[in-house]
C-alpha cells in the first residue's frame, strides 16, 4: 500500500509511544530518561513531517489530508509541545509529578492534535479529538494529593464528555442529511440544497469544537481547569490544543462547509466577539495568574476567530500567524510563571509578583515583554499578530468586528498593565530561588527575542504561513 | 412463519418484563440479575433479526463484563436502595411524562417513515446477502477504516494507562515474599554455635 508512506509522523509517534510504554514499566524510576526521549522523538518527528510535504494529498479514501496546512500545523504543534516539555523540568521534579506516564501522555495527545489537524472526516476528527482529550483529562487530574487537580480533571472530564456528546449529535444530523461523514461529500451535497435541520447538525458540530477551544460561551472549564491543573500541564493546555482545535476548525468550515459560508458566519461572529469580550472583562477581577493566563486564551483565541469569519485567504493567514504568536507569548508567560518560587514553593497570585524588577530585573522586563506584547502594544510581536486580524476583518467590510476587536484589546491592556505596575512600582518582597535549568532559560530567551525583534522582519512568518494555506482557495 | 412470531414475542414479553423487574425490584442483586436476563433477551432478539454479530457482542460487553461489573459493584458498596426510590413517587408524574413525549416521537418517526416515499428504505442499501454480518464487519473494518481501527486502539491503551496512573498505588510497607532470597537462603547465614561458658554467658548480639 502507497498511501502508508503518507503517514510516516503518526507511525513513527505510536511506535515511540508503545516501546516508550514498555521502556517505562520495565525501568525503575525511568522518568527522567523518558522525557528525554520524548522530546527527542518530537524534534525527530519535526523533520520527518516536513519531508512529508512534497505534494497535497487526500488519502485514505479521501478521509485523511497529508497537505501543506496540516504539515504546518503538525510541526507548530511538535514546536510548542517540545518547549512545554522542556521547560517544566524543574516543576515536575519539585511538585512530585515525576511519573513516566507523564510524557507518555502528552506523546498519546500529540498523536491526537496530528489526527484532528489532518482530519478529512467527521469520525477521524472524532477519534482524534477523543484521544486528545482523553490524555488531557488524565493530565489534568495527575496530582491525585492535590484536591484542586483532582477536581479539574472531574470538571473536564464530564463536560468534555458533554461536548463530545453534542459533536457526535451534529455528525449523526449530518450524516442522515448528506449521507456520509467526508468532508468532500458533505461539502457537494451542501452545495446542491440547504435545508435548515442541517443547519442544527453544523451548530451542533461548531458547538464541540468551540469547546475544545474554550470560546465563549463555552469557555466555563477552562479557568477552573487551568487553575487547579499542575502548571506544567496549564501550560501545555495553552498551547497545542488550541493548535488542534484551531486546525480542525479552520478545516471544518473552510472545507467541509464552505457552500454555506452565510450561515455559519453569524454563528462565528457570534462566538468571536463574546470570546474577546468576556476574556477582556472577566480577567479584570482575577488575582490568580493561571485563572488570567485562562481568560486571556479565551480573548486571543476571539481573536483568531474573527479573522477566521471572513471566509477569505487571508482571513487563514491571518488567523495561523495569530496562532503563531500567541503560542510564543504564552510559552514566554508560562516560563516566567514557573520561575516564580520561594523555597521550592510556588506563587501563582499576582501580589506575590509585587517588587520584582528590583530583585530580578531581566525576568520582570521578559515578563513585562511579554504582557505588553499580549495586550498588542506596538512595536511588540502581539500587535502585529492583532495588526493582521484587523486588516483581514476591515478588507472583508466587517468594520463593527474590528471595532469590537479594538474595544476588546484597549480593555484587556488594563489587566496586563496592572501587572506591569506590581512588577515595577510595588514594595519589594523576598527575592525568588535562583534559575537553575538550562531548558527554562532558553525558553524564555527565545520567545523573549523573538517577541522583542519581531518587528525586523515581520513578513518572516506569513511567508511560512502563505505557503501553507495554500490548500485554502 | 407462526413458529417464528412464538419465539419473537416470547423474548419481546421477556424483555419488556425483565426491563420493568429491574426499576421495581426490591433487592439490588435481583434488578442485576433481571438486567442480565434483559440483555440475554434483547441478544436472542438481535439474533432473530439476523445481526448475529450485535447479539453475540452485546452478551459478551453487556452480559459478560458490564452487568457482572455492576454485580460487583452492587455486592461490595452495599447502597440502600430503598433510601433511593423513596422519591419514586414525587418523580412519576415528570417521568411519565418523558416517557410520554418519548413515545409520541416514536410515533412520529415511524409514521414518516411510513409514509414519506422519499425516505431510505432497506431495499436501498447496497450489500452482499451471501456473506455474513462479522464478515462484512471485517472486510470494511481492516481495509477501509484501518486507520480508525487502529486508533481505535491506541484511545483504549491511553485509557489503559490513565486509569492505573489515576489508580495505582505503590505500598512500600508493604512485606512481600521473594522465593530467590528464600531457597538462597543458607545455614550458615541464620546459625551460629557458640560455646557458652559456666557462669559466664554468652552475648548474643553482635
Amino acid at each position: 500500500m502507497i498511501e502508508i508512506d503518507y503517514i510516516y509522523p503518526e507511525i513513527f509517534l505510536i511506535l515511540s509511544l508503545l516501546i516508550l510504554l514498555v521502556l517505562g514499566v520495565f525501568k525503575k524510576n525511568s522518568y527522567d530518561l523518558i522525557k528525554k526521549i520524548t522530546t527527542i522523538c518530537f524534534l525527530i518527528c519535526i523533520p520527518i513531517v516536513y519531508l512529508n510535504n512534497i505534494n497535497d494529498l487526500v488519502i485514505f479514501k479521501n478521509s485523511y489530508a497529508v497537505d501543506s496546512l496540516s504539515n504546518y500545523l503538525k510541526i507548530l504543534i511538535l514546536i510548542s509541545t517540545t518547549f512545554s516539555l522542556i521547560f517544566t523540568g524543574d516543576y515536575i521534579k519539585i511538585q512530585k509529578l515525576d511519573k513516566f506516564e507523564y510524557p507518555l501522555l502528552i506523546l498519546s495527545a500529540v498523536i491526537g492534535m496530528f489526527l484532528m489537524v489532518s482530519s478529512n472526516d467527521l469520525i477521524g476528527l472524532y477519534l482524534g479529538i477523543e484521544l486528545q482529550s482523553l490524555s488531557l483529562y488524565v493530565l489534568a487530574s495527575i496530582d491525585r494529593e492535590s484536591e484542586k487537580s483532582t477536581e479539574s480533571g472531574v470538571k473536564y472530564f464530564v463536560l468534555g464528555a458533554l461536548s463530545s456528546g453534542l459533536f457526535l449529535y451534529g455528525c449523526s444530523i449530518i450524516y442522515g442529511f448528506t449521507g456520509s461523514t467526508n468532508y468532500y461529500v458533505i461539502s457537494e451535497s451542501l452545495k446542491a440544497s440547504t435545508n435548515i435541520p442541517i443547519l442544527f447538525g453544523i451548530i451542533f458540530v461548531i458547538i464541540g469544537l468551540a469547546f475544545k477551544i474554550s470560546a465563549v460561551p463555552f469557555h466555563m472549564w477552562s479557568p477552573d481547569v487551568y487553575e487547579g491543573s499542575p502548571t506544567s500541564v496549564t501550560s501545555f493546555f495553552a498551547l497545542a490544543p488550541k493548535i488542534a482545535g484551531l486546525g480542525a476548525i479552520i478545516r471544518i468550515l473552510y472545507i467541509c462547509f464552505e457552500n454555506i459560508y452565510v450561515e455559519w458566519k453569524a454563528i462565528i461572529i457570534f462566538i468571536s466577539i463574546a470570546s474577546m469580550l468576556l476574556g477582556a472583562f472577566a480577567a479584570i477581577g482575577q488575582t490568580n495568574l493561571k485563572r488570567l493566563m485562562a481568560y486571556s486564551s479565551i480573548s486571543h483565541i476571539g481573536y483568531v476567530l474573527a479573522s477566521l469569519t471572513t471566509n477569505t485567504k487571508d482571513g487563514v493567514i491571518s488567523a495561523i500567524s495569530y496562532l503563531n504568536i500567541y503560542i510564543i507569548m504564552m510559552i514566554s508567560s508560562f516560563a516566567c510563571i514557573l520561575l516564580f518560587k520561594r523555597k521550592n514553593i510556588y506563587f501563582e497570585n499576582i501580589n506575590d509578583l509585587s517588587g520584582l524588577s528590583k530583585n530580578h530585573p531581566v525576568i520582570a522586563f521578559c515578563f513585562a515583554a511579554t504582557l505588553f506584547s499580549l495586550a498588542g502594544i506596538p512595536p511588540l510581536a502581539g500587535f502585529f499578530a492583532k495588526f493582521y486580524v484587523f486588516k483581514s476583518v476591515i478588507e472583508a467590510n466587517m468594520i463593527f468586528l474590528a471595532i469590537i476587536g479594538l474595544i476588546a484589546s484597549v480593555i484587556s491592556a488594563f489587566y496586563y498593565l496592572r501587572i506591569v505596575k506590581i512588577m515595577y512600582f510595588d514594595d519589594q518582597k523576598d527575592k525568588f530561588d535562583e534559575v537553575e535549568t538550562l531548558g527554562i532559560k532558553f525558553s524564555i530567551l527565545v520567545s523573549s527575542l523573538i517577541i522583542l525583534f519581531y518587528f525586523i522582519s515581520p513578513s518572516f512568518i506569513l511567508e511560512f504561513v502563505e505557503v501553507a494555506s495554500k490548500i485554502i482557495n | 412463519m407462526l413458529a417464528h412470531a412464538i419465539v419473537f414475542y416470547f423474548f419481546s414479553i421477556i424483555t419488556i418484563f425483565s426491563s420493568i423487574m429491574v426499576i421495581s425490584a426490591k433487592n439490588t442483586i435481583h434488578a442485576v440479575f433481571f438486567l442480565i436476563l434483559d440483555f440475554v433477551s434483547i441478544s436472542c432478539l438481535f439474533i432473530m433479526l439476523g445481526a448475529e454479530f450485535l447479539g453475540m457482542i452485546t452478551l459478551i460487553v453487556y452480559v459478560g463484563a458490564v452487568a457482572v461489573l455492576f454485580l460487583f459493584v452492587v455486592m461490595m458498596i452495599n447502597i440502600n436502595f430503598s433510601e433511593l426510590k423513596s422519591g419514586f413517587l414525587n418523580y412519576l408524574p415528570f417521568g411519565s411524562l418523558i416517557g410520554l413525549v418519548i413515545l409520541l416521537e416514536l410515533f412520529i418517526m415511524v409514521g414518516a417513515w411510513k409514509y414519506k416515499p422519499e425516505f431510505l428504505n432497506t431495499s436501498d442499501l447496497t450489500f452482499s446477502k451471501n456473506i455474513s454480518n462479522t464478515e462484512s464487519i471485517g472486510n470494511v473494518i481492516y481495509t477501509d477504516y484501518i486507520h480508525y481501527f487502529q486508533i481505535s486502539g491506541v484511545i483504549l491503551l491511553v485509557a489503559m494507562i490513565g486509569a492505573i496512573l489515576l489508580t495505582f498505588q505503590k505500598r512500600d510497607f508493604l512485606k512481600r515474599q521473594s522465593i530467590t532470597d528464600q531457597v538462597s537462603r543458607e545455614r550458615s547465614d541464620s546459625v551460629i554455635i557458640k560455646k557458652v561458658e559456666s557462669f559466664k554467658g554468652v552475648k548474643i548480639d553482635d
